[in-house]
């Protein structure tokens, strides 16, 4: 018996489940999402068989042959040859398959299979292919291969006992493929025993019955409806994002004010108050009001992933993309970097087409992401009167989107050009799942994650950016009275310096200072302006210290003229749109790109066009009167 | 000889998979060109029964009750016949 941890590898096409059943066995925090592509990356997490042997589980990316021509793939492939640096070669190979879809699934079994390595088949969803009337033989379907088959439903927790049992030692012995034997061709041998095989083991009543999915695609795929369809869903989640999440913002207001109050009250007046007020729960709590909206926005990007639509998007979305010189592949990366770029740069592992990949790279920043939006949420309401309704600002917010996206595919496709053609013939496919009922655990614990990681990084380098700016921004402090406190301060000094270069886009040294300070963050700067703008009205004190964007909507230059005028605002706005103000995605592109040169590139690049768009805007519209 | 012409002749009257009427069921023949190996690791396997189900810039088919979307470059290189 080993004595050393054994090492399971989950391999499977696209949808099979593979991610669902490595959930259910290790009971790991990971994403589920019904369409290909969401496991780019080797995950590993921990299992115990049912007599507490400890096992070591990989979760491989979805494949449909051994023959790899994709990135994700090849992981797949390296993975089983043990050729990944950190991971030995597999013990045992659990191949996930989807039973309603045998016929397919089965070509790539068949290939692990001739690997001669311990193989257990995971015969996974075995409900729905049932429920559509086909008939399953597991103990034939073993039989035939001679590997142990398990059916289950990994979604429902059927059948992980049965699996935990096959995973036992001794691991069964390896298999010996009787198709190949003496077949002259490898690839017919397989299709004619795969095509014997679910004659005996699976066999199908009326191969072409028309699904629920196949009617609802009539019409989500409808060359009009469809586009109306699209359009509402995208239109529907942006105003569902705004106006539910009013009401909990409203909470977190309110109990911030609550809390400055209650320190206030607590602590004599003097610099340490100064720095808990204004600095830490201004500068938190500037950021933090924003959680309800990106909860919401992971939410509703959860539930078009896993109730199926997002494949029927990018169906849709494919002759889109050819104009921009890409194809309908890059929709789900892009799609995913208006939630973040990170995990949108990392998708485009799914591309084939490794010029393609680059530029969807590229661009991919540009989609807006959820960083942002505490940004648009601080400025859109300011560019409205209070009264408009909810709606105009979903328009607004979603023209801001669509400002972006257009950018990004103009890029894309002059871009695109400059690297011509691609050498091998790369095409589009794609499989359309069936529509699902959403698996609400598994967004639930995707949206949790993600609210979680935006808290943490308010509690670290927000709280640490803000403490910082508040010192920068009261010290050194003046004796003299007539003196302006934040024109003497460090910041004031910072912000004298950089005003000349950013006044042509309308800003002043103050709203200079914030941009600059949110090149390490975007959302720092709501912080900075909330621990800038809190000097100003210092002397007003308690009632002044409601919210930020009161304060800041009364700011003014020293003439008196207002500082935030709509032309400014739109400005703020169209340079938030443009520049690449997030560290982490430069490394993530570096290292997905394998070049630092194409990462600074980018963002020397999208640094340098928000400049010069921030700059044509607000110099036009002063020419235009505004 | 006589089962090399009637395969002749079969490959002459067959059609691609976009001369295929939306709706119709047919039987692919053979898979001829660069993206063949690709096709059928995605289920398009010569003797399958498949359904097409859109046309259009992409093609939608039913493979083994999965919905499939290829481009009409793919669709080219699937050669099939009408059922029988």
């Amino acid at each position: 018996m080993h004595s050393a941890t054994s090492t399971i590898a989950l391999i499977g096409n696209p949808n099979a489940g593979k991610t669902t059943l490595f959930n259910a066995l290790t009971g790991a925090n990971q994403k589920v999402g019904n369409y290909s592509g969401v496991t780019v990356e080797l995950k590993s997490g921990e299992a115990f068989t049912p007599h507490g042997k400890k096992l070591r589980v990989l979760d491989l990316p979805g494949c449909y042959s051994l023959r790899a021509p994709s990135p994700d793939e090849k992981v797949a492939v390296d993975a089983l040859h043990g050729d990944l640096p950190g991971y030995g070669k597999p013990d045992l190979v659990v191949c996930v398959l989807d039973a309603s879809n045998l016929e397919r699934h089965l070509q790539l079994a068949l290939q692990v299979i001739e690997l001669r390595m311990p193989t257990v088949i995971a015969l996974n969803m075995v409900d729905m292919a049932e429920k559509s009337g086909l008939r399953l033989d597991p103990a034939k379907l073993s039989e035939e291969l001679g590997v142990p088959v398990v059916p289950m439903q990994a979604s429902a927790g059927k059948g992980i006992i049965e699996l935990k049992q096959a995973l036992r030692f001794p691991f069964p012995s390896p298999p010996d493929p009787k198709w190949v034997q003496d077949a002259d061709e490898p690839d017919a041998a397989r299709r004619s025993f795969i095509h014997s095989i679910c004659e005996l083991a699976a066999r199908r009543p009326d191969a072409h019955q028309l699904t629920v999915s196949d009617k609802l695609d009539a019409w989500l795929l409808h060359p009009v409806f469809g586009w109306v369809a699209f359009l509402t869903t995208m239109f529907t989640v942006f105003w569902a994002i705004f106006s539910f999440a009013e009401i909990p913002m409203g909470w977190i207001e309110s109990g911030q004010g609550a809390l400055s109050a209650w320190v206030s009250s607590l602590m004599p007046d003097g610099d340490l108050r100064s720095l808990l007020v204004d600095g830490v729960i201004g500068g938190v709590g500037g950021v933090v009001v924003f959680l309800p909206q990106i909860v919401l926005l992971f939410f509703f990007i959860g539930l078009l992933e896993s109730s199926g639509y997002m494949a029927r998007a990018a169906f849709l979305m494919d002759g889109v993309m050819a104009k921009a010189g890409l194809s309908g592949k890059a929709f789900l990366p892009l799609f995913s970097s208006y939630a973040c770029a990170i995990p949108g740069v990392m998708a485009t592992r799914t591309i084939d087409s490794a010029k393609e990949r680059l530029v969807t790279m590229f661009v991919a920043p540009w989609m807006s992401c959820s960083a942002r939006l505490p940004v648009y949420f601080l400025i859109v309401p300011l560019l409205l009167h209070e009264n408009e309704g909810s709606w105009k600002q979903a328009l607004v917010l979603f023209g801001i989107y669509t400002l972006g996206t257009l950018s990004a595919f103009v890029v894309a496709r002059l871009l695109r050009k400059r690297l011509g053609p691609d050498t091998g013939a790369n095409h589009f496919l794609l499989e359309l799942p069936p529509y699902r009922a959403p698996q609400w655990s598994y967004i639930l614990r995707h949206v949790f994650e993600r609210g979680w990681s935006f808290i943490a990084k308010a509690g670290t380098i927000i709280l640490g950016l803000s403490i910082l700016l508040w010192a920068l921004g009261t010290y050194p402090k003046s004796d003299d009275e007539n003196v302006d406190p934040l024109s003497h301060s460090a910041m004031g000094r910072i912000g004298a310096v950089i005003e000349p270069v950013v006044k042509p886009l309308g800003f002043d040294g103050r709203i200079g200072t914030a941009i600059l300070t949110s090149f390490a963050a975007r959302e720092v700067f709501n912080s900075s302006l909330a621990v800038i703008f809190r000097v100003e009205e210092a002397e007003t004190d308690e009632e002044a210290r409601g919210r930020t964007r009161d304060r800041i909507a009364a700011a003014t230059w020293p003439d008196g003229a207002p500082l935030f005028t709509p032309l400014t605002l739109v400005s703020i706005l169209v340079f938030f749109i443009y520049a690449l103000q997030c560290l982490p995605t430069t490394a993530v592109v570096a290292r997905e790109a394998g070049s630092w040169k194409w990462a600074l590139g980018q963002f020397a690049f999208m640094s340098a066009f928000a400049y010069l768009a921030s700059l044509v805007v607000y110099q036009g519209g002063r020419l235009l009167g505004f | 000889m006589a089962s090399a012409l009637v395969s002749d002749l079969e490959i002459d009257s067959a059609m691609t998979l976009n001369q295929v009427g939306v709706g119709c069921d047919v039987r692919i023949r053979i898979l001829s060109g660069p993206g063949c190996d690709r096709l059928r690791d995605l289920g398009f396997c010569e003797q399958l029964q498949i359904r097409k189900l859109a046309g259009g810039r992409n093609l939608i088919c039913s493979v083994c009750g999965t919905r499939m979307a290829i481009s009409r470059e793919l669709a080219e290189q699937v050669l099939v016949a009408p059922l029988a």
